[in-house]
């Protein structure tokens, strides 16, 4: 925090700190957004430029890790918005950066293995979620921030980002067997019909 | 029990109790739905944070510089575009005047010359009417006349002193 006053107060070398110390959670938010190294790249380059041009209007009483990834998810929805309407296609841009490869240090290399595959295809999955439940999502699951503080992020309110999770879950989980289906067991007879 | 409960626990992902979580395996087991539910949730949960390329700090200091290179750039064009588009709506503002001096100086000269001298003799003429004002005012007025006066004056001054004082111990914004 003494960092950020500092930096408030016009100190360059307060700043670098700051970018050092949240290089990691804003690229990653980033990269999960936009899932290509580069662009994930330029947005949290330009992330942390927008939190220098506007450090003044940062209010001290909320997390600097809230607000400054509040910048990061608002402007990958934006940069997504843009996307959509020049019609690129994101998966024709997914470049072999996005590959995330197996730690090979794990202690179980093979379950690993799997991990890595699912969350590869996960990352695959999650670029076909709305843009805001995205953002909603990775923040839950990759930056363990907790409801009000998405809320607080994302401009919503705490039951909408519970909505939006709810959804974003749901949606995932059709695109997950769509994705890779499963012989679909048969009904038992006490089951319900609807089911 | 039916397909709705563990579908909602899946989807809340919230935490289960020993019970609900055997119930949960065992429905998994035979519904495709809810276990694709299940595996991305996984997944989610064994997500992993993915770190920028080395130098990522540097790039950003280059990148700081050249946005306030830019920026500098964009003040002095702007200060410019600013000074100078100033100065051609002055220009335009003043030509009526300035193609009467150009036609007639020696006109202009003499109305400039004539309008100080006019203001001079006003300052000066208010001086004297002033001077005399002073001298003949103390004859005009009786010493009790003077007291009067003052009394009235420093009456207002208490009024304007009192009135202050109550205007600050009043809260104010409420």
């Amino acid at each position: 925090m003494t960092w950020v006053v500092q930096a408030q107060h016009g100190s360059d070398e307060a700043f670098t700190k700051l970018v050092e110390a949240y290089q990691t959670h804003v690229y990653n938010l980033c990269y999960r957004m936009l899932g290509e190294a580069e662009s994930a790249e330029d947005a949290a380059q330009e992330t942390f430029l927008r939190a220098y041009q506007h450090l003044h209007r940062y209010d001290q009483k909320r997390p600097f890790a809230t607000w400054i990834l509040s910048i990061a998810a608002h402007y990958c929805i934006d940069r997504l918005r843009r996307r959509k309407f020049s019609m690129v296609s994101m998966d024709a841009e997914a470049d072999e950066n996005s590959l995330e490869l197996p730690d090979a240090d794990a202690p179980n290399p093979e379950s690993e293995m799997i991990h890595s595959e699912q969350r590869e295809r996960l990352q695959g999955l999650l670029k076909r979620l709305d843009g805001t439940d995205r953002a909603a999502m990775v923040m839950r699951y990759w930056h363990d921030c907790s409801e009000a503080e998405i809320a607080e992020a994302l401009n919503l309110t705490v039951s909408a980002v519970k909505s939006r999770l709810h959804r974003a879950r749901r949606e995932l989980g059709g695109l997950w067997q769509a994705d890779h289906p499963q012989p679909k067991p048969e009904r038992r007879p006490h089951e319900s019909p609807a089911f | 029990m039916n397909h709705r409960p563990f579908e909602d626990w899946l989807l809340e992902d919230q935490a289960l109790t020993g019970e609900q979580e055997r119930e949960l395996q065992a429905h998994l087991r035979v519904c495709t739905a809810c276990a694709a539910i299940a595996e991305s949730n996984l997944a989610l949960h064994s997500t992993r944070m993915v770190s920028p390329a080395k130098g990522f700090v540097s790039r950003f200091e280059t990148r700081l510089l050249e946005h306030r290179k830019a920026a500098r750039v964009r003040e002095i064009i702007g200060t410019v575009i600013f000074v100078l588009a100033g100065l051609a709506l002055l220009s335009w503002l003043a030509s009526p005047f300035i193609q009467e001096i150009m036609r007639s100086p020696a006109d202009w000269i003499t109305n400039v010359v004539g309008a100080l001298l006019f203001i001079l003799t006003s300052i000066r003429a208010l001086n004297e009417v002033g001077r005399v004002f002073l001298r003949l005012l103390p004859d005009f007025i009786s010493p009790l006349g003077w007291l009067v006066i003052l009394f009235l004056l420093s009456g207002l001054g208490i009024v304007e002193v009192l009135s202050i004082w109550r205007f600050t111990r009043t809260p104010q914004g409420v």
